[in-house]
């Protein structure tokens, strides 16, 4: 199918009253999450799964794909406002937008992020469908040496890049691969570290874990800090528009940012927290005068934003065209996917045009809504940040419990539930990076049956990874990385001991 | 000395459970051969890999500063301990008390004296379910206890 051809039929799918509507509701949701610290995109998709049993899955894909770029949108709102990031993508929005807030310019910073946001996602979604038909029609020379070595690459480069201390990332993903080993082995039958209980055979619950890890492990840690920050001012629609300086100053950050964001967001491992984090480094490196950063420049905010919203929507890419999850969120996607019994991969493409393309038109609609929504309702958005804490977490406990419950009537998840959400408050008190472990979880049995199969096939000869031109590509991309690495952490400890004046 | 509590006791955690895996695999499940890798291939290589990383995270931290951050054992002890009550309640005692007890137990975290506002939230989150799951999803759940 053309691209035209499948362009129209997205509009065929999307514009459907029974698409649209999920679409509407995923976005506005999204953004709602956003907005609120201490709730991100994990626990709401996490929520929601439950629900898309009872809707086609075009609309449920469609719904959850709009919670997940519509918090991007959302999460800026409060970084800017309050330094408190909404999601953990908009953390380094906080750098410059707090202090353009402080400047009375808090509504060009929301506009600057809303603007690059929507600029992101829009090239976002050009680089989607260039790569998922390109890597679609390679994706079938891929063996399981290929994958295994690709999955690999990804959760090194989840753990090495933009990271300070990659031997606690390292211990995460490693963390999260012996989790996944939970439940009967695939290919030997054997129940392995189920310590007797039938209902671990199908390993955690992926829904539990991420709800201990992300919404109860996030509400003990925020209970006491959220109600201390201030109060939001009022920000009305005047004071959003920018200065022409500010508009030039805002283009080439926003491009940068949005290539930085499809490059890393489509490589499984990486994702929307990295691209920002990156695409503000690079800002200020490449800055004329780079003192501005940190003190409120336009830059800081505006590429960041259009990274993060780049990133999420390229993830898509290796979830749709092979089947792998570059990140806990898609993995989430894909299980709703799975359930509806679609099998993500090579041939998804001509197998389910009309669900490919949806969710391609999907997202267009989706962004073009929540730039024309968000600007002009920012100051709900803003007042929804004066509901105190207090209020929402004990609601947020419940709806988690239920959330989980509803997945397969188990009071047994539940229970679950409390044992890694006190683990996961422990990981975040010992700043480990608890979304690392749930990438390790997800990547993990893909990565061993893979893996077990390549070596069954090359008869137990290692060599197989370097003798095949597209694995022997991702073990040297791998090993670069963690030479990389050991240099840095190298320089940082020699820094470290030779005190400088 | 002030030593970084965090990376060491996070890093000896790491090791204790990696070294436990690695053990308890290599007792209980067949390791196999490069060429027909058992169930406990992976879990034995993973554990040692975990045990390992543990050690490179926690000897450093013995010899460098670090800074103690606050540990909110109370809200811990609370936020689990309404899971708990949830999750024991929710098929015995039904969705409503089960709800209820839940946040009200919860909202004892909160850094707010007064009973009033704990009690009408408890009665907005306990309809607020209602309405989503039960009218509205239509999920089988009691929502009276079963006497």
């Amino acid at each position: 199918m053309g691209t035209w051809d499948g362009i129209l039929t997205g509009f065929a799918v999307a514009l459907h009253p029974s698409v649209l509507i999920y679409c509407v509701l995923g976005v506005v949701l999204g953004t709602v999450i956003g907005v609120l610290p201490g709730i991100g995109a994990m626990a709401a998709i996490s929520l929601l799964l439950p629900i898309t049993f009872y809707i086609s899955p075009e609309a449920a894909l469609v719904m959850l794909g709009g919670v997940y770029y519509g918090a991007q949108y959302g999460g800026a709102v409060a970084s800017i406002l309050l330094r408190l990031p909404g999601t953990p993508q908009s953390a380094v929005t906080t750098l410059d937008g707090y202090p353009m807030a402080q400047q009375g310019r808090a509504g060009v910073a929301l506009f600057a992020s809303m603007m690059s946001s929507f600029v992101g996602s829009v090239i976002g979604i050009v680089a989607l469908v260039w790569l998922s038909g390109w890597l679609a029609s390679i994706a079938t020379e891929f063996g399981a040496a290929d994958y295994a070595a690709m999955m690999v690459l990804g959760l090194v480069a989840a753990s090495t890049i933009g990271s300070q201390r990659p031997a606690k990332a390292f211990a995460m993903v490693v963390l999260g691969l012996i989790l996944g080993c939970v439940g009967t082995d695939v290919n030997s039958g054997a129940s392995r570290l189920t310590f007797g209980r039938t209902e671990l055979l199908d390993g955690i619950n992926l829904v539990a874990l991420a709800m201990g890890l992300f919404g109860v492990a996030e509400v003990i840690g925020n209970i006491r800090d959220a109600e201390r920050k201030g109060v939001p001012e009022h920000v009305n629609l005047r004071q959003l528009i920018p200065t022409r300086e500010d508009l030039r100053r805002m283009t080439l950050p926003t491009l940068r940012g949005s290539a930085l964001g499809c490059f890393f967001g489509a490589l499984p491992g990486t994702g929307s927290t990295i691209s920002s984090f990156l695409s503000y480094a690079t800002e200020r490196r490449i800055a004329r005068q780079p003192e501005h950063f940190g003190n409120g420049a336009i830059e800081g905010v505006a590429g960041p934003e259009a990274a993060n919203n780049a990133a999420a929507i390229t993830a898509f890419v290796p979830t749709l065209t092979l089947g792998i999850p570059g990140d806990p969120i898609m993995a989430l996607m894909l299980g709703a996917l799975v359930i509806h019994g679609i099998q993500p991969g090579p041939m998804m493409l001509d197998a389910h045009p009309d669900m490919f393309w949806g969710l391609v038109v999907s997202f267009g609609i989706g962004n073009l809504l929540l730039l024309i929504l968000n600007l002009p309702l920012i100051g709900i958005w803003v007042s929804l940040l004066r509901i105190p804490f207090r209020w929402l977490y004990p609601a947020i406990i419940v709806f988690v419990c239920l959330g989980v419950y509803s997945v397969r009537g188990s009071t047994f998840d539940i229970a679950a539930v409390a044992v890694i959400g006190a683990a996961g408050y422990l990981l975040a008190l010992a700043r480990f990076n608890p979304a690392l472990l749930l990438l390790g979880f997800v990547l993990g049995p893909l990565i061993e049956t893979n893996l077990r199969r390549a070596m069954l096939i090359s008869r137990g000869d290692p060599m197989v990874f370097l003798e095949r031109p597209i694995s022997a590509f991702f073990v040297a991309v791998t090993v670069l990385l963690i030479l990389g690495s050991l240099l840095g952490v190298w320089r940082r400890a020699k820094k470290a001991a030779t005190p400088t004046g | 000395m002030q030593r970084d509590y965090h990376d060491l006791w996070g890093g000896a955690a790491m090791t204790a459970t990696g070294a436990a895996v690695a053990l308890y695999c290599l007792g209980h499940y067949d390791f196999g051969t490069m060429r027909q890798m058992g169930p406990g291939f992976f879990p034995v290589v993973l554990g040692a890999i975990l045990a390992g990383l543990g050690l490179l995270i926690a000897i450093p931290a013995w010899f460098r500063a670090g800074v103690v951050a606050p540990f909110a054992a109370l809200d811990a002890v609370v936020v689990l301990a309404a899971i708990a009550i949830f999750g024991f309640g929710l098929t015995r005692l039904g969705l409503v008390t089960s709800t209820a007890s839940a946040v009200l137990i919860a909202s004892l975290a909160a850094p707010r004296g007064g009973w009033l506002w704990r009690i009408i939230l408890a009665l907005v989150i306990t309809v607020l379910t209602w309405v989503i799951f039960k009218q509205g999803l239509q999920m089988t759940i009691p929502v009276w206890p079963d006497f």
